[in-house]
């Protein structure tokens, strides 16, 4: 069962990566991203992570990806979309993504796995134990994320104000 | 090899990684060979998926909630690259078309 799971997921999640790449409008890119991270989140329940589950499809795919949709539409889908074509920067990156591919699977070969730490799989990715450690051992990163967020915000609102000369 | 018990199935944890290294390296050729701005700023998303899977995935393998954690803080950055490069594009395309990342080449030094 798990291993159907992990399957059907598996190439639910590169075919929509393969489409978010070759896709010519930008829009369907993005339905094929939002279809990656529904892949995705069933394997991070599969890895038994149900918070990292959770948040994935709430900010990925609702928060994130519905912002990049508001973009195309406040651009205009036909304003965004590509005409012109790549000349030999194509067979460039095709022998970059071979070298890469068989870097990574090097890579994967000689992954050394350490023994595991035999925690309480109960307890385990589950909302209390994602807190006690946000909230002991990683406080100051937690609080250095929000720091980042505010920073965000704020330099999304000063790019897209309305400037004095526009009026 | 490092085997997982899920469910009553035995998964090896470098399936996960070898999936995680397959969306990564698609991201990686999308932001090569697209160039189309937004298109690039989705394949970034696509790679910090595929990062997130891989630590999701040595979480589980170690069962150490660390990797986890670390995950949520990567999709929070991802967040912010997001709002961020949208903004950036957003003011981009008010002055003019930009189908092009080519055509955007000017704040070379």
């Amino acid at each position: 069962m798990a291993i159907a799971l992990f399957v059907i997921s598996a190439i639910v999640a590169v075919l929509g990566g393969l489409g978010v790449v070759v896709s010519r409008q930008p829009i369907r890119s993005v339905l094929s991203l939002v279809l990656v991270m529904l892949a995705l989140s069933v394997q991070f329940l599969l890895l038994s992570a149900q918070f990292v589950f959770a948040v994935q499809i709430i900010v990925y795919a609702g928060a994130v990806m519905v912002l990049f949709l508001f973009v195309i539409a406040l651009i205009g889908p036909a304003r965004v979309l590509a005409k012109t074509r790549l000349r030999f920067q194509t067979w460039l990156s095709a022998l970059f993504v071979l070298v890469l591919l068989g870097l990574m699977w090097a890579m994967l070969q000689g992954v050394q796995y350490r023994q595991p730490e035999k925690a309480d799989m109960n307890f385990f990715g589950t909302v209390q134990s994602i807190a006690v450690g946000l909230f002991t051992n990683y406080l100051y990163p937690f609080e250095l994320t929000s720091i980042l967020l505010l920073v965000a915000a704020i330099g999304a609102i000063y790019l897209s104000r309305k400037r004095i000369d526009d009026l | 090899m490092s085997t997982l018990t899920i469910g009553g199935s035995q998964l090896d944890a470098s399936w996960f990684l070898l999936l995680s290294a397959v969306l990564f390296i698609l991201g990686a050729a999308g932001v090569l060979v697209r160039r189309n701005p937004l298109v690039i700023l989705i394949c970034i998303e696509l790679m910090l998926n595929a990062a997130n899977l891989a630590l999701v995935a040595f979480s589980r393998q170690l069962q150490n909630m660390e990797g986890q954690l670390f995950a949520l803080m990567s999709m929070t950055v991802a967040a912010a690259e997001a709002v961020v490069g949208l903004a950036i594009l957003v003011d981009i395309f008010r002055v003019r078309d930009a189908e092009d990342v080519d055509d955007l080449s000017e704040l070379k030094g």
